[in-house]
């Protein structure tokens, strides 16, 4: 690929990916440390852009921003131990619009009780909005396994609310409870 | 009612389409991505940022711009070009050097890892200048010889890919085209390094 074409090709990713991927990146890593992580991001696709799969390229840019993120946390539990502070920042697991949290807050407890891999699937699937083939793609999963972690954390989930009291926006809750009386 | 729970957890998202982000076009993400594009791709950047992030990066980009000053490495010595499996007797030899630092260190990752065609976990029985064999405890993926001789180019000694080999030390390794990968993908064995090799090589 020549410098001209590599660098055809990184715009036409930028264009695609640079606002998805600020937004990827906010709402898994604190709002100070986004820009860091978005440029070393950013950094590894220009590197490897003749490996970027076109016409779609934003899964393997969120795969690149998982692994960016994993050692970036990996590399802050490390600093912390190293000063014998180990839980002193924990890794967030889930940030939620505090807005919308208060007015769905039996949903946010359902998903807060799952565990970390599936709430990294379920936000995946309802904020990337992405289709199980590609979830496959950024979590280097396969279609079918990803399809199947999505199906069994949307029925914990939905068991999560059942277990609650009169569930505030109700449907899932319900549906189980119909569930449980057939 | 799967699209209504998707719904109602996009509601949920901290950086939903209202929220708004910096456009590609602005001057400022122009300025960024103009100074990504002005670096060479195979530029060490980790180097740069390592001594904030990672100690053990630090000696991994020490040695790795080691071996570039060097001047190349030991070529491998088998023919076993794409690293795979050297049956029962003879020590599998693997170089220590790399001729691309910059390609090999990637972010770590268990998907990234569970790519490496070798790996396994070995004891060092001894290190001679720039040579150090391992006893092969254990074989995750790719072999069976029950010794792997690494070499390190000249000058390197014991302090292979800014891993410290000591005797009597276990280590995790991984290779790939007969090359070690030392960037975060070898070193000191570790549990929760080992938990990563376990999970990548499972099954």
């Amino acid at each position: 690929m020549s410098p001209a074409e590599r660098r055809d090709r990184f715009e036409a990713i930028a264009a695609e990916a640079y606002e998805p991927l600020q937004r990827y990146l906010r709402r898994r890593a604190k709002a100070e440390d986004a820009p860091d992580l978005l440029n070393d991001v950013l950094t590894v696709i220009w590197r490897r852009v003749e490996d970027v799969p076109m016409p779609e390229p934003l899964p393997w840019c969120y795969a690149v921003a998982r692994r960016t993120l994993s050692n970036h946390r990996r590399s802050v539990q490390r600093r912390l131990s190293l000063v014998g502070r180990l839980e002193a920042e924990p890794t967030p697991e889930l940030i939620l619009d505090p807005a919308e949290s208060l007015q769905d807050g039996g949903l946010v407890d359902a998903m807060g009780g799952l565990p970390a891999a599936d709430q990294e699937v379920l936000r995946l699937w309802a904020w990337e909005q992405l289709e199980p083939r590609e979830i496959a793609l950024v979590l280097g999963s396969t279609p079918n396994a990803v399809s199947l972690r999505l199906g069994r954390a949307k029925g914990k989930l939905a068991e999560a609310m059942s277990r609650q009291d009169p569930p505030s926006g109700g449907h899932i809750g319900d549906r189980h409870a119909e569930e449980h009386q057939r | 009612m799967k699209d209504e729970l998707r719904e109602r957890l996009a509601r949920l998202d901290p950086m939903s389409s209202r929220v708004p982000t910096e456009s590609v076009t602005t001057p400022s993400s122009r300025r960024l991505l103009e100074d990504i594009m002005s670096t060479s791709p195979t530029e060490q950047t980790i180097s740069e940022r390592a001594p904030k992030k990672n100690p053990w990066f630090v000696g991994i980009a020490a040695a790795a711009v080691l071996v570039v000053a060097v001047g190349g490495v030991i070529a491998l010595t088998g023919d076993d070009t794409d690293g795979g499996p050297v049956a029962g007797g003879p020590p599998l030899e693997l170089d220590a050097g790399a001729d691309d630092p910059m390609a090999m260190c990637i972010m770590f990752s268990v998907e990234e890892l569970a790519r490496a065609p070798l790996a396994f976990e070995g004891t060092v029985t001894s290190v001679e200048g720039e040579t150090v064999t391992l006893d092969v405890d254990e074989w995750f993926k790719g072999g069976e010889a029950e010794q792997v001789v690494l070499h390190a180019p000249a000058g390197m000694e014991a302090l292979i890919g800014g891993i410290p080999f000591e005797e009597g030390g276990q280590y995790l390794i991984t290779a790939y085209d007969g090359t070690v990968n030392y960037c975060g993908f070898s070193g000191p064995s570790a549990p929760e390094f080992r938990a990563a090799f376990e999970e990548a090589f499972a099954g």
